[in-house]
Formats: structure tokens, C-alpha cells, sequence
């Protein structure tokens, strides 16, 4: 299934980047190289770079270490803001799921918390904390913790009801029944939304970078080469970009494969 | 003589609700140490919910069940529920399923492998230990669920309609083992069906339930001969209960 998936992905992704070359070959000498920034004209900008270009422009970003640099930076605010967000937002989800009478996620705060985008909230953490990491990492945990906070809420409330009878006939009650019978089956929510928080985050990074532009990193490289502007920087950091969200989910999809291999081929 | 070790007085219950539904009314039954008793009756007659009162999750709107003279409170090993709905563990091997309630309840590693190797060679899934769930059929899984109750050692087993989703086949072959398994541990079993000839294969008594509001119409001595086997659905007595049974439940349906 992983196999197929992966075949697939990189079929479309080949595909992408032959229509790309295509495009940027028909473009070659046709498009303009004078850029209006809004109070200059920028001259020899090449707007759809050829792939000879790109590979260039990649190649001098690693040498010079700029990318991996910046690629580190960026990973690290995600891996943090992710281990803080999921943390805090799986107990709470838990806390709640198991205390919650509730049986839908139609509540007027559950739809507040959902709807909210966690970059809403860069005003704030920056009035509050400053520019800077603390910043930066409390935004994307801010966001991760919500998702998975509503993945692990739902997790536990869908656990079937057999089970739980079916474990307190044979004795199993209170944490012991919590954590064998209740986490296996939320388990799977839990990383569906662990998922889609691992996306989150690299957008919410990216945007964050974006704005507050100063240390280097992935968005920083972004904006440098936006104000040049540098279309084949630009390119090869949303490649980057693309290849890390790309890789995490990737990971996060073979430990899911790996921990629910109880499940059926159907499932 | 001694006191049964269940015993049903005056049981009523009433699902709650802007139209309380009577499931049950006033009814009695007595079940004694080491009987197999079947509940026979029609759908909807509230078998499934008699069998949640004994097995506590469900407390009688009205009169009392006793176990071994106490009155039940809650579910627990005491009263080995093996439920309608397939509730095998999909997330633990054959064998985890089966020591699930030992780990519960603190055995240790050796006891608890000495026990669940025991049990998985009396529903002969020797094979079968370290399997996942999906990988057994759905007559292997219901064994499984009735040893895993086993394990534990309960006073009752409580099971309720366990083949009711099997086709015929595995269904006869199920009874089977299931006696086999019974005559070699002589628990008192509780069985609720709506199906005569499993009850009379499997049973030693049974009590034929009315339909709803559900009381006890009456009861059946099942007098054939143990082990039971293919040869038993064929005998004359057999037949004989069998058209007694089927009165009794022709009555049974009468007035709705």
C-alpha cells in the first residue's frame, strides 16, 4: 500500500517537473527580465528559470551552506514547536475525552478552537514574548496542539463500547483499562492528527519566517530572495520546503503502518 | 439442598425514556452450580437485557439478582460476559487476548502463560498464539472471547447468542466445542439463544423466555445423554424436546 503510494507520488512529482521544464524551455527568451519592485525597475530577472539554472543555484546554496543552514533552523522550530504542541495538545485531548459526557465535537469552543488559524496569534506572541524563538515555537505549538488536542478528544470518545465492557467483565478498570484498551484505539486518531499537524507546522513556520525575517532559515531565504527578487532561490527553497513536509510525512506515515499493523488490509 | 448460584426474584426492568419500554417483568429463575441453562426465546424478548443484569451492567428496575447469595454490583471476573457483538482485542495477539484478564487482576508471567497455553489447546488455537485477531475467522474469535472469560476463572459464564453471526456449518461445529469445552469444566453457563436446536444441544436446562415484556414461560429439562455429538440432533428425544420447544414458543409469540 506505502509502495503504491510512494510510486504515485513520485510519478506526479516527475510529471510536475516536466511540465515545469517545458514551460520554463517555451519561456526561455520570450518572458520579460525587467521586474517593477514598486520603486525601481529590476533588471536580468529571470522569471521561469530553466532547470540548468535551478540545479545551479541549488548547488551553490548547499555548497555555501546557506540552505542546510537555513533547512536546520527551520526543522528544529518545527520539531520543537511539535513536541510541545502535540505533548500538551494529546493529554489535554485525552483529559478531556475521557471527562467529556458530550458525545459530539459540535461544541461552540471546539468550533473556535478549530477555526482559529494559529497564525492569528503572531500579533500576540509578539506582543507578549517578542520577536525570536519563544515566539516561533509557540506559534506552531499553538496550532499543533489544537489539532492533535481535537484528534486525541475524538479518539477516545469513538472508542466502541464493546471493548470496554467486554475488559471490565475480565476484572481491567480505571488506568489499567484507560491505557490497554482506551490509547490502542485512539491510537489512530491520535496520528491521523499528528499528521496533519506535522503539515501545520511547516506552514505556520514558513509564514512566521516569512514575516519576521531576520535570522536565517527557510523562510528568511524566502523573503531575501523575494526582495532581490530571486526567482531560483525562491524555487529551490520551496523545494526544500516541499522535500522536509514531503519526508516528515513520509516518516510519520510508516511509524502509523508500523503501530497499527493489528488492523486490517481494510481498514 | 443448597442455594442456587444465581438467583433472579421478581426481576423487572424498564428502559428509560419519554416511553419507558418494559423489557422484563417479574421475573424469576434460578440457576444451579455447574447447570447449563439456555434462554430460548424470540427476538426483542429482552434475553440480551437479562443477561447485562447478570452481568452488571444493567441494574433491574425492579427485584433483585443474587450471585453466590450477593447481590450483583457492577460488572466484574466473578461474572465471565462473553458479549453478542464480536469483542475480541484486534490490538493483542491470540494469547494477550487470553491473559488480558490475568495481567488485570496481577498474575504473574509464568502462571499467566501456563494458563492461556491450557486454554488455547482446549479450543485447539495452539497455532494460532501469536496471530492477530483478523487473522482468525469469526468462530475462531468467539472461541477466544469464551476462553479468554475462562481464564479468569468466573463463577458464571454469561454468553449471549456467541454464533449467532456464523453460517450453519461453523455454527454446529462451534456447539461443539463449546461442549467440549464445557464437559470438560463443568462452569455454570448461561446461554442466550433464539435458536432451539443449539439450545438443545449445548443445554441441560432451558428456560423458554415470553415475548416482551420477557418472563420465564417455561422451563425444559434437556434429558439427552452427554458427550453430545452429531449423533444427538438425530435421536427421537431430541426431536421430541425439540417439537416441545417450538409449542412453547408458538405460545409464547401468541398476542403480539
Amino acid at each position: 500500500m506505502t509502495a503504491v503510494r510512494i510510486r504515485r507520488a513520485a510519478f506526479a512529482l516527475i510529471l510536475l517537473a516536466a511540465l515545469y521544464g517545458v514551460a520554463a524551455w517555451i519561456g526561455q527568451g520570450r518572458l520579460p527580465d525587467r521586474v517593477w519592485m514598486g520603486a525601481h525597475y529590476v533588471e536580468n530577472v529571470q522569471l521561469l528559470p530553466t532547470f540548468p539554472s535551478l540545479f545551479e543555484e541549488a548547488g551553490f546554496l548547499l555548497e555555501s551552506g546557506i540552505l542546510p543552514a537555513s533547512a536546520a533552523v527551520s526543522l528544529l522550530r518545527v520539531l520543537a514547536g511539535l513536541l510541545l504542541g502535540s505533548t500538551v495538545g494529546i493529554l489535554v485531548g485525552l483529559a478531556t475525552g475521557r471527562a467529556s459526557r458530550a458525545e459530539s465535537l459540535a461544541d461552540p469552543w471546539v468550533s473556535a478552537l478549530r477555526f482559529t488559524p494559529a497564525l492569528a496569534l503572531l500579533p500576540l506572541f509578539v506582543a507578549w514574548f517578542g520577536y525570536g524563538e519563544i515566539s516561533k515555537v509557540l506559534l506552531i505549538a499553538s496550532g499543533v496542539a489544537v489539532v492533535t488536542l481535537l484528534g486525541a478528544h475524538q479518539g477516545v470518545r469513538s472508542v466502541p463500547r464493546v471493548y470496554l465492557e467486554a475488559a471490565a467483565s475480565l476484572g481491567a478498570r480505571g488506568a489499567f483499562a484507560f491505557r490497554k484498551i482506551v490509547l490502542p484505539l485512539a491510537f489512530p486518531a491520535i496520528f491521523a492528527s499528528l499528521r496533519v499537524a506535522i503539515a501545520l507546522a511547516w506552514v505556520t513556520i514558513v509564514v512566521a519566517e516569512l514575516i519576521d525575517a531576520r535570522m536565517p532559515s527557510l523562510g528568511y531565504l524566502l523573503a531575501l530572495s523575494g526582495a532581490y527578487p530571486r526567482v531560483p532561490t525562491m524555487l529551490v527553497s520551496i523545494g526544500t520546503v516541499g522535500l522536509l513536509v514531503l519526508v516528515s510525512d513520509l516518516l510519520a506515515l510508516l511509524l502509523h503502518a508500523r503501530a497499527t499493523r493489528w488492523m486490517g488490509r481494510a481498514a | 439442598m443448597t442455594a442456587p448460584l444465581l438467583q433472579a426474584a421478581g426481576v423487572g426492568y424498564s428502559y428509560p425514556g419519554p416511553t419507558p419500554t418494559k423489557a422484563l417483568d417479574n421475573l424469576d429463575l434460578d440457576v444451579e452450580e455447574g447447570e447449563f441453562l439456555a434462554l430460548l426465546g424470540p427476538v426483542g424478548c429482552g434475553k440480551t437485557t437479562l443477561l447485562r443484569i447478570f452481568a452488571g451492567f444493567l441494574e433491574p428496575t425492579e427485584g433483585t439478582v443474587r450471585c453466590g447469595g450477593e447481590i450483583i454490583q457492577g460488572p466484574g471476573p466473578r461474572l465471565g460476559y462473553v458479549l453478542q457483538e464480536q469483542s475480541i482485542f484486534p490490538w493483542m495477539s491470540v494469547r494477550d487476548n487470553l491473559e488480558f484478564g490475568l495481567v488485570a487482576r496481577g498474575v504473574d508471567a509464568a502462571e499467566r502463560h501456563e494458563i492461556s497455553d491450557e486454554l488455547l489447546r482446549l479450543i485447539g488455537l495452539e497455532a494460532f498464539e501469536a496471530a492477530w485477531p483478523k487473522d482468525l475467522s469469526a468462530g475462531m474469535s468467539k472461541m477466544v472471547e469464551v476462553a479468554r472469560v475462562l481464564a479468569t476463572d468466573p463463577a458464571i459464564l454469561l454468553l449471549d447468542e456467541p454464533f449467532g453471526a456464523l453460517d450453519a456449518q461453523t455454527r454446529a461445529r462451534m456447539q461443539d466445542a463449546l461442549t467440549r469445552l464445557w464437559e470438560q469444566r463443568r462452569k455454570t453457563v448461561v446461554f442466550v439463544t433464539h435458536d432451539a436446536d443449539e439450545a438443545l444441544y449445548v443445554a441441560d436446562r432451558i428456560a423458554v423466555l415470553s415475548h416482551r415484556p420477557g418472563r420465564v414461560k417455561t422451563t425444559v429439562a434437556v434429558d439427552l445423554p452427554r458427550p453430545r455429538s452429531f449423533e444427538t440432533r438425530f435421536l427421537a428425544r431430541f426431536v421430541a424436546l425439540k417439537r416441545m420447544l417450538w409449542e412453547g414458543m408458538d405460545s409464547a409469540t401468541q398476542g403480539v
